[in-house]
């Protein structure tokens, strides 16, 4: 994922998420609320993000758990507790 | 497991002179019929004329609301009678909802109550709008509009007396692409009112979004990976939540191209996977509709796109 592709996902999390604010590019990442989303390099995977805030990296190795993160970080709840369930199962 | 479709629409709507025309088809004689009203005084089901037997009536609330309970113990009652040959062997069940419900809790407690989902398949939801009162009721009552983006499919009703192209437009700004026929007095065939729900593309991509609600249409030329399939569907589920109401569609998965697997979901509760034996038509795309409410109109496309690049390169 480029940043302008990170930044328009993250920008439409945002607003699923009803949290105001912007996402800019920021070198080979983007900024939103405080944070920084920065890809990681290849030679870290499983790790693919780092969410760094003050100080602090917080390593994300999909593109749900970098979801999840964000979701956490800008103060917008765990999402939805009950997760995708198989009717009649 | 037994067929079940949830027959639902706004106060005054028709639902019950619908059931009883279907009713009246002998083909369709042998349905059961759930009937809920929303008042102390039930009278709808004294209005159809199936037999006693397998007609039930719901009268103490909102079904949506009490749906837990009431449904589920009706639906299995009717089971347990029916394989005491205490009624009629019926071969499919209607519920006639109240005009009032919401029918995502139903259709909830019919694919996830335990003995409820592993006896009776919920097979289609049909709404009806009517041609009089159907756009404003729409636009004035978010019951109404959630019936209308629940449904496989909408007959308008009424037509004689109102704008049936007016409520088949509310319709569509709801739901773009949704089966939509107009008929007097339920003078319908039960056969394409009852039929299985299949996903449908919208095509007019000005109706996609209003007031927050509507439909959101992903389109893949190339096959999608199983596995992106399912973390896209569990990312949406979690992020979501209950602003996805719907989700279906007709998916050419990478592991099996050649036929198309049927996705279909009610918020965060998905039916387990369909195949068709083959594609209908020409078209072998990836072609998923999701119906929402304030959902980001590119969001699910370009999480998809998302997971998928990093399935790719996995």
């Amino acid at each position: 994922m480029t940043p302008p592709e990170l930044r328009d996902l993250l920008s439409d999390a945002l607003a699923l998420w009803e949290v105001p604010g912007r996402v800019g590019v920021d070198g080979g990442g983007v900024v939103l609320a405080g944070l920084r989303v920065a890809a990681a390099s290849k030679d870290e995977l499983p790790i693919r993000w780092w969410i760094e805030r003050a100080g602090h990296r917080r390593p994300c190795t999909s593109v749900s758990g970098l979801l999840r993160g964000v979701r956490n970080a800008v103060g917008a709840g765990e999402g939805e507790a009950r997760r995708l369930r198989v009717a009649g199962a | 497991m037994i067929p079940v479709s949830v027959v639902t629409g706004f106060l005054g709507a028709g639902k019950t002179t619908l059931l009883r025309r279907v009713l009246a088809d002998p083909a369709w004689a042998d349905s059961a019929v759930i009937v809920n009203e929303f008042g102390e005084v039930a009278i709808d089901h004294e209005l159809l004329a199936a037999s006693e037997e397998v007609l039930v009536n719901v009268s103490t609330g909102c079904l949506c609301c009490l749906v837990r309970t009431d449904l589920g113990t009706t639906l299995m009652e009717l089971r347990r009678k029916r394989a005491a040959g205490e009624v009629p062997a019926y071969r499919r069940v209607l519920v006639e909802t109240s005009g009032l419900a919401d029918p995502a809790p139903i259709l909830h407690a019919l694919m996830t109550e335990a003995p409820v989902a592993e006896t009776h398949r919920l097979l289609s939801v049909v709404t009806l709008v009517d041609a009089v009162l159907g756009p404003a009721v729409l636009g004035r009552h978010p019951e109404a509009r959630r019936q209308v983006m629940l449904a496989d499919r909408v007959l308008v009703t009424k037509p004689d007396l109102g704008d049936a192209a007016a409520a088949e437009a509310a319709v569509r700004r709801l739901q773009p692409g949704l089966p939509v026929r107009a008929a007097e007095r339920g003078a319908v065939e039960p056969g394409w009112l009852f039929a299985p729900g299949e996903p449908v593309v919208p095509t007019d991509a000005e109706a996609r979004h209003s007031e927050g609600v509507g439909s959101i249409v992903i389109e893949r030329e190339a096959p999608v990976a199983a596995l992106a399939l399912t973390l896209w569907m569990q990312a949406l589920a979690e992020h979501a939540g209950a602003k996805l109401l719907r989700l279906k569609g007709l998916v050419a998965l990478a592991e099996e191209p050649a036929r198309p697997m049927v996705v279909h979901a009610v918020q965060h509760l998905v039916h387990p996977p369909e195949w068709l034996a083959e594609w209908p038509g020409d078209e072998r795309r990836t072609r998923i509709v999701l119906i929402g409410q304030g959902i980001p109109r590119h969001f699910p496309a370009r999480l998809l796109a998302a997971i998928e690049a990093e399935v790719a390169t996995a």
